[in-house]
């Protein structure tokens, strides 16, 4: 579904992925881990369309999508939901669920933001509130179900357990697992290299803009450089 | 008593003026962060506009009102594209220049075509309505009306509608709304065209109760700013508000004290509201 080959990014003269490879195939969730600062955003970036790719390709259901604007690509079907959720501060919950379908034109769109209601119900309690003024583990829900609201084919989650207390990581990824039960292609990058391992079918080791390393999650779980330096045991 | 109500009615007038004015002003420092400062030019060659079509070619103020309008949106897509566009990724200090060359490109085009004599759009709206000892005459009552009804369309636009909403999101974060499917280059054209008109607008309120004259729409602009700082950067509502405290101050200020003195206790008002609050009266902490 998604064929990355070859990629290069660079921010000004300083290059920091160095030409990877990689694949997302239909109904997959794909996790790409590594260290902070090996280059898994850049990644995420490039293929949403928010930096330029210096090289190589990025398809997505055959049609190539290199530096194709922003929001060609949503269009395209692939929506991010990114690092530190970029919520809008002081639009409202429902604005911003709205905004997650701005692209749509069908009549679904109500329905669906109840839909997604139901799905995270503290989102209900806030509908009305500044979303600048949730808790950080709404705003993750809040950020998840305003990706999901752009009915993508493929979604892409940048850290999203980022910054939150034990009990709502736990949540953070059922959620994605429920994501990932609807249907959806996932792409997951993860500081928490244990659970982006469970919930991945295949996964990415990153270190220093290059990919080292890749398999199913159960491989890279028991391989024993990961086990040590990324799972910590 | 009356002679305050007087005042107020007299400053809501020209506090709408400075709300449209500011309207354009905020919306564009939201998404592009640049002090259009030729905003308050662009809105007066609205205003001579007008008064030329009714003056030399006899079209009807309305119709007249409404070709301005259409020209004001045209002129700001130009405006973005041309002016601003280009130094768009460049440091802020090209975009303030440019603002800057834009207001006296304006200005002096301004005056090539329409001369430095000021001049008065005619309107034949001259009853005067009393109520309670309160005058108003027709015209003013139009403007605020009118003022009233582009600030309600405005807020409409902005909360209710997907374009509306997507300005807000490019003002709060440019990436998220560009990972929500927002074309972050029409977005701009679509700000300063509804910018422009909004100004037009206000041109044409100027032209019609006071008038139009080289430096107005300088002088206007720098209100515009007041109302922005007073109110709070990028806030809609704030704009309103700015806009009102600012216009009937200076009423009361010119009404009261001398209207020499009117334009000084305007910016003391707005240096004192900074002290208490510095964000401006409806801006976020
Ligand atoms: N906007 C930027 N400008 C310059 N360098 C950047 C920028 N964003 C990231 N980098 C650099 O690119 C490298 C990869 O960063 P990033 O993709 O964020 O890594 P990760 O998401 O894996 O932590 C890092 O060395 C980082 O410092
Ligand atoms: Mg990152």
């Amino acid at each position: 579904m998604l064929n990355v080959s070859n990629l290069r990014v660079s921010y000004g003269a300083i290059e920091v992925i160095h030409g990877i490879d990689l694949q997302v195939n239909q109904g997959e969730c794909v996790a790409l881990i590594g260290a902070n600062g090996a280059g898994k955003s850049s990644t995420l970036k490039a293929i949403c369309g928010l930096v330029p790719a210096t090289a190589g390709t990025i398809e997505f259901e055959g049609q190539d999508i290199t530096n194709q604007s922003g929001h060609s690509i949503v269009k395209a079907g692939i929506t991010m939901c990114p690092e530190g959720r970029q919520v809008f501060p002081q639009m409202t919950t429902l604005q911003n669920l709205r905004m997650g379908a701005y692209p749509r034109k069908d009549a679904e769109q109500a329905a669906d933001v109840e839909e997604m209601m139901d799905m995270f119900p503290i989102l209900r309690d806030r509908a009305h509130q500044a979303a600048g003024t949730l808790s950080g583990g709404e705003q993750e829900m809040l950020a998840i179900g305003r990706a999901l609201m752009a009915r993508p084919k493929l979604c892409i989650f940048d850290e999203p357990s980022l910054g939150l207390a034990p009990k709502i990581v736990a949540e953070v990824g059922e959620t994605i697992a429920r994501v990932k039960e609807m249907g959806k292609t996932i792409l997951l990058v993860e500081q928490n290299s244990a659970m982006a391992l469970r919930l991945a079918d295949r996964a990415y080791l990153f270190e220093a803009g290059e990919i080292v390393l890749s398999g199913t999650g159960a491989e890279l779980q028991s391989h024993p450089d990961v086990a040590k330096a990324y799972l910590g045991h | 008593m009356v002679e305050v109500l007087q005042q107020i009615i007299n400053g809501i007038a020209i506090g709408g003026v400075y709300v449209l004015i500011a309207l354009g002003l905020t919306t564009v420092f939201g998404i592009l962060g640049i002090a259009h400062f030729a905003h308050g030019s662009v809105s007066m060659f609205g205003g001579y506009l007008t008064f030329f079509f009714v003056t030399s070619w006899g079209i009807p103020l309305l119709l007249a009102i409404l070709i301005a309008l259409l020209v004001g949106l045209v002129l700001g897509v130009l405006i973005e594209l041309l002016a601003y566009r280009p130094v768009r990724d460049a440091n802020h200090i090209n975009a303030f220049i440019v603002a800057l060359g834009l207001t006296m490109m304006v200005e002096g085009i301004n005056l090539e075509l329409f001369g430095h004599e000021q001049v008065v759009i005619p309107t034949d709206f001259s009853r005067v309505f009393n109520i309670g000892g309160v005058t108003i005459p027709e015209l003013r009552l139009y403007v605020i009306l009118a003022a009233a009804l582009l600030i309600a369309a405005m807020t409409v636009f902005v909360e209710r509608t997907k374009t509306g909403q997507a300005i807000r999101a490019v003002a709060e974060n440019r990436d998220a709304a560009i990972l929500m499917g927002v074309n972050v280059k029409t977005i701009p054209l679509v700000v300063f065209a509804i910018s422009t008109a909004l100004g037009v607008c206000a041109g044409v309120m100027v032209g019609s109760l006071f008038a139009i004259a080289p430096g107005i729409g300088e002088g206007l602009v720098v209100k515009g700013f007041a109302v922005l700082i007073l109110g709070g950067l990028g806030s809609i509502p704030g704009a309103v508000v700015g806009g009102l405290v600012l216009g009937i101050t200076e009423a009361l200020a010119a009404g009261f004290i001398s209207s020499a003195y009117k334009d000084v206790i305007a910016f003391v008002v707005m240096i004192s509201v900074l002290l208490f609050r510095p964000q401006g009266l409806m801006g976020k902490a």
